[in-house]
This record gives structure tokens, sequence and C-alpha cells, in this order.
């Protein structure tokens, strides 16, 4: 300590931080916390004993020191600047550093484009659509026809048999539920086993097979039990792991009926099968740590929160632009398999969907697209955002009732019977 | 739990790194062109017990950070690049057991008796990064670089700042090793996965924003001794320029970096738009965004500086 110049800060454990300093965190911290930034009170003291080894001199030095304490996630930059400039007005202007793409995380909910998209006259409506809010209506569902033609059947059953209580409401379209039926089968929905495809991990594990690698440091891990000769080989062989599972789910306003369930279901996924989660409509919003809440209702309100586009229009070649540009070329997407929930009806040219599907399939293991619509008997793939993603799908499903959701199950598992198999092979 | 083993940092590194700007011309010394944000950043990682997290787009010279503070503590760089499934035998010790066997055949042929103890010896020890670092004898805490923790799984995530914490590992055979100096710890993340709350807790943190065209050509400069003036800048002009269209892989600092050591290779010292075309590989890496560029021309993008 001696060997120190004067001015030099000291050694933080040399004495507590100055009552300046402590108040100054304490208050600053308190400031963030009241905005809903994660903020606990060990990061207040962290920051005084920053402060302590960078007198806050000037408004640049208390901004990065608070900054680089304070602050986990860049998403929480613009809030945190938001903040400092109210608590320190007129001190520093922390936009000097570039302008961020990031929208304010804090920013008020509402008042998003009303841009609704509207069904096109060539497509045909499912029968069951209705806008919401649903009426209650005695629902024996002519839409869950076609739910029952692939050969696949006792398998759905053993899917549905842990939660059946009534078999009309499964059947049922979403669109004609009402509003407890809603609960019921969002229930329903969230609790349903999603299992990817596996493929070989990095990881191994014992294997009895000769045919897999030997382990020799098992071999001799096991050999010193026994002394030090070799009296038995031991092998090894890659462990399977299930593949990522990927969920874009379209929550535009023509989407309404069903996104509500689709969100169940997303929630179920990422609890249960460590899915990850996204909502588009508008804009593309990563909802995984939302929807990880235990609490189902809790998980799906600061879902709202987090997106706050919800059921306004749709661009789905933008979202997905986005979702490869941001998480999906990073690893997300990468060998993974990607659902979409969307009816495929969006405001921007074909071309930029197809330009931009052809993107993800070039990242994804398989590619199932979810389309409610599909449901009705007449309907045809024929135009627009639709078919221009079909090319690039692997599956293209349903999933308009509970049990039309088993096909998305099987769909996902990818060992049901393929309706779409193969790329560039649609159903046009 | 937070109470990190580092209790702030000893006197000798007090001495090196005393305050902010000095730590800022230090790397600028060790031609790392930090910006006050970053150096910050770095001070407090070096100074307080916690370890930090950096952020940024692809080439924005995170990893290059680490070893800019390692070198200007003048201590070695302990680096573990993380992948999925990685595990404690690929990130903290391992017994040689081929070398082990190899010791007792040996022991054989020669008659000699040999013991366990023989056998689990340190040097039939494998040492891997983390082990290493805190083997770190000093006189100095060693830097160590967990590049892109989030490739690992949660639970290795979980493995290492419970160990990182203790600053001690125990290897049932040799005892528990305790870090005399613990390392100043300097995690990356590509933002694949979402970080657990745990691991952001204990971190500091810090994004690193792409820098201005003329911070892009300083760092090219120190880089590439060839490029003369204007190159650099020209190329940092283009680089810019680029990263305005929506690419899909815009160029970051290394792609100017690899440009301009292509275009002193092949011997031209000034951007036009013929040259541009030419070497366009080396900063446009994706098909779909050479037909962007392409669509644009190559005059648009050498515009403006002088070419």
């Amino acid at each position: 300590m001696s060997a120190l110049t004067a001015g030099t800060p000291q050694d933080m454990r040399a004495a507590p931080p100055t009552v300046e300093a402590a108040a100054l965190s304490a208050a600053f911290v308190t400031a963030l916390r009241r905005t809903g930034l994660a903020c606990s009170p060990d990061r207040a003291v962290r920051l005084a004993e920053a402060l302590r080894l960078i007198p806050p001199g000037d408004a640049e030095k208390l901004y990065w020191a608070s900054r680089v304490v304070l602050v986990s996630a860049r998403e929480q930059l613009p809030v945190f600047d938001a903040v400092f400039s109210a608590v320190f007005r007129g001190g520093f202007d922390p936009s000097g550093p570039p302008a961020r793409a990031v929208a304010p995380a804090a920013a008020p909910a509402g008042a998003p484009e009303e841009t609704r998209t509207r069904p096109s006259p060539a497509e045909g409506r499912a029968p069951g659509y209705a806008p919401a809010p649903p009426r209650p209506a005695p629902a024996i569902a002519s839409a869950g026809q076609d739910a029952g033609q692939d050969g696949n059947a006792p398998e759905r059953e053993a899917v549905l048999a842990m939660a059946s209580p009534e078999e009309r409401l499964h059947e049922a379209s979403f669109a004609q539920l009402t509003e407890e039926e809603v609960v019921e089968i969002r229930r329903l929905a969230s609790r349903l086993l999603l299992a990817t495809p596996t493929r070989l991990s990095r990881r191994a594990r014992k294997s009895a097979h000769s045919s897999a690698r030997l382990d020799v440091r098992a071999t001799v891990r096991a050999a010193r039990r026994s002394g030090t000769d070799t009296t038995r080989l031991l092998y090894a062989r890659r462990r399977p792991q299930r593949r990522k599972l990927v969920m874009l789910c379209d929550v535009s306003g023509s989407m309404e009926p069903y996104a509500r369930i689709f969100v169940s279901l997303l929630q179920g996924a990422v609890a249960g099968a460590g899915a990850e989660a996204f909502v588009f409509s508008t804009r593309l919003t990563r909802l995984t740590r939302q929807l990880a809440l235990r609490d189902p209702d809790e998980a799906l309100a600061r879902a709202a929160t987090a997106a706050p586009d919800w059921a306004g229009g749709t661009r789905i070649a933008d979202s997905i632009r986005h979702f490869v540009d941001e998480h999906g070329r990073r690893g997300l997407a990468r060998g993974a398999v990607v659902v979409i929930f969307s009816d495929g009806w969006a405001q921007e040219d074909p071309e930029q969907v197809a330009a931009q599907m052809a993107r993800l399939r070039r990242l994804a293991y398989r590619i199932i697209w979810v389309n409610p619509r599909k449901a009705a008997p007449q309907y045809q793939p024929l135009v627009g955002g639709m078919a221009a993603a079909l090319p690039y799908c692997d599956e293209f499903v349903s999933g308009h009732s509970y049990t039309a959701l088993a096909e998305v199950a099987a769909a996902i598992r990818g060992d049901g019977q393929a309706s779409l198999k193969g790329r560039g092979n649609s159903c046009r | 739990m937070t109470a990190a083993a580092r209790a702030g940092a000893e006197e000798d590194v007090q001495r090196r790194v005393p305050d902010v700007p000095s730590l800022m011309a230090a790397l600028d010394r060790n031609n790392y062109l930090a910006d006050v944000g970053l150096a910050t950043a770095l001070f407090l990682a070096v100074r307080l017990p916690q370890p930090i997290l950096l952020e940024g787009e692809a080439g924005v010279g995170k990893t290059e950070a680490a070893k800019a503070l390692a070198e200007l503590l003048d201590t070695p760089l302990y680096r573990l690049q993380c992948y999925e499934g990685i595990d404690a035998g690929e990130a903290l010790y391992e017994w040689n057991h081929q070398r082990q066997l190899l010791g007792i055949r040996l022991a054989e042929v020669r008659d000699a008796s040999v013991t366990e103890t023989d056998l689990f010896a340190p040097e039939y020890l494998l040492r891997r990064p983390l082990l290493q670092a805190i083997e770190h004898p000093g006189p100095r805490p060693a830097v160590l670089l967990l590049d892109e923790i989030d490739r690992a799984d949660a639970e290795f995530e979980a493995f290492t700042f419970e160990l990182l914490a203790e600053a001690a590992v125990t290897i049932p055979e040799l005892g528990t090793i305790r870090a005399t100096h613990p390392p100043i710890v300097i995690l990356t993340s590509n933002r694949t996965r979402d970080l657990h709350d745990a691991l952001t807790r204990r971190c500091l943190y810090h994004w690193i924003d792409y820098p201005g065209p003329e911070r892009i050509a300083e760092i090219v400069r120190r880089r590439v001794p060839a490029s003369s003036g204007p190159l650099a800048l020209q190329a940092a002009a283009v680089i810019t320029r680029l990263r305005t269209l929506d690419l899909a892989k815009p160029p970051g600092i290394s792609e100017a970096i690899d440009w301009v050591s292509a275009l002193a290779v092949l011997g031209i010292d000034r951007i036009d738009a013929t040259t541009a075309e030419q070497t366009l590989g080396s900063i446009v890496k994706n098909r779909d965004d050479l037909e962007l560029v392409g669509a644009r021309g190559a005059d648009w993008l050498v515009a403006g500086t002088g070419g």
C-alpha cells in the first residue's frame, strides 16, 4: 500500500466506500429498479466499490463505471441511458455512443401500426373462423375432419390419452371455443409432450457394444480398481441428443383466435422441451425468457407486455429475416427443428418471403409450417406468402384443434407419416 | 456465492493499472485501441473481483481485448474456447492414461516397482486452461478468457462459476490446488442463447459498439504496417458504407484488416472501383450479399473515398 503514489485510488479493501458513493449508488439502483430493470441490491455495493476506484470527476466517468456494473444485457442499455440522463440531468448525454438499433424495452405498449391483415378473397376462411371475441358456440366441429386422415391415429390417441376429458372439445376448432373452453385447451396444450429427433452429440457415454470407440481412459480407471492389469475393455459411443426446437408464432390480427392457444403450446415447449419461442406480427420478439415462468398466466401476461404489437399486421418475411440475422445464424437455427405458426397472410411481396425462407432452410434441419386455415376443405395454399413459403417446408399441418395439435407433435418428432416430405416438393 | 475469490487487485497490478486513462494508454502502446467505455470496463475487471462479460458483434475485438490486457499485465492468457458438450475433462484437467500405461510398462521392463503415487503424480496430469489459470504462480494473476460461453451447456456454465468462485480445484489423487493469484476472468458471448441469470448477476458487463471509420482506419494501420495512410482510411470508409446496406454478414474490423493485408500483398495502394471489385471476396462473404453489393456497383462503393 505504501508503494502507491499519492492520488491513486486505494485498494478496495482499505476502507468502506465513502458515504456519497454509497448513497449515490443506492439511489441510482433504486431508480433503475423502478423502471423494471433487474438490478439487485448487491449491484449498489459493487457500484460503490467501482466509484471508489474511478472517482466520478465528470459525468462520462460516472456513466461508464455505472453502466459496466449495473447493465447485464444489451437490451437494457436504452432504459439505462434514459434513467441515467433523468437522474443526472444535463450532466452528460449518453447518446454519445452510436445509436443502437434496439427499441427501448420500456416503451409503452400499445399504439402499434393498425395495419391489420385482411384475408384475401382468394383464400377461403376456415369454417370455424370467427373474429375475437369468440362466440360461445355449441362447437361440434366440422373442422376437425381432416385431422384423422393420415394414418397415425393410434399414436395420436396415445399422446392425447393423458389428458382427454371431452372428445368434443378436442375436435373443435380453436376459433369456435368459449372462453372457458379456451382456458381448458390452453392448459392441455401447454402439457403436450414435444420431442425433436435426435442427433449425435459431442458427449460420449458407456456402451456395451464393441463396435463403439474404445474408451482408454475409462478402461484404465476401471483397471485401477483391480490393480494395474487391464481386465476389461470399456467402450464409449457418442450420446444422442435432442435437436433444438425453435417456434415462431404469428400473433397478428388474423391469427388471433389461434394465437392464444399456440402461445400456450409455446409455453409448454419452452418449459418442457427447452424450446426457443418467438412471436411476430410487424416485428419479431423473443419470448423464451418470459414464457419460462412456471405460472402460465403470469408468463402470458409478461409475453404480452414484451410484444407490444400483439394482434397488429403481419410481416412474415421481415420477421424471418430478423430471426435469421439476429438469432438463427448465430446458432439457434442450425440443425434445429423450426416450427412456424402462421396463416401466411402477409403484406409483403411473396418473393421476399421465399428468399427469407430459403435462408432459413439452409440453417434448419426441418421446417414445419402450422396453418390453421389448412383445415378448411376448400383451402388451397395458392397465393401470397403461403405459396411462396411452402416449397421450403418439410411439413405442412393445420393444428387448428386440439386433436390436430397431435399432428404438430408428430411433425416435430419427425416419425409420423409426413404429408409433405422433402424440400421443393409442395402440394401445389 | 457472490463472494469471489479475488478480493481486488494486488499491489503490483494496481501499480500497472492505476486508473482508466493509464490503462487506455497502456492498451494503446500494445496496439489495442480501446474507447473510454471499454477501458473503464477492463479497468473494473482488473480491479474488482467480478469477471467481465463482453458482448458485441462478431469482429469488434472481444477476444483481442483479453489478449491485449494479458500482454500489458505481462501475464499469460489462458483461453478456453467453449463448445457444445465441453466438460471438465476438456476444461479443467484429465489424467494422461496413455502415459500412465506406458509408465507401468516401462517399470515392468526395468523390473522397477511402481506405486499409485508414482502414477498419479503431477507429470501425468493434463492441465486444461481452467486449471492452468488457477495454478498460475504469479507474480501477477493470469488472464482467463472463456470464449463464447453461450455455446457451452448451462451446466458447464454453473460448474465454471462455482470453480472460479472457489478459486481452488480438488483433484482426489493430488489434493486441493488453491490459486495464489486468482485469474482475471473475461467472458465473451455471441448471444446464441440467454445466459443464466446467475451468471449475469455475478459479472460486470460491457457491450462493445461498432467503431466509426477513423477508429477502424487507426486499428488497421496498427495491425497492417504495410498499409500506407490513405489506404486504411479508404478501406474503413468502404466498410462503413457497406455496413449501411442490409447485409446478412456485415463486414467487421477483422475483414477490414484482412482486406488491407490482401491489398498490400497485391501491391495496391489506392482503392478504386476495379481493385475493389477484384478483392471484394475478402470483405463480402455471402452470395446474397455479393449480389446486393453488385447491384449497387463498385462505383457506389468507392464513391467519396477519393479513389
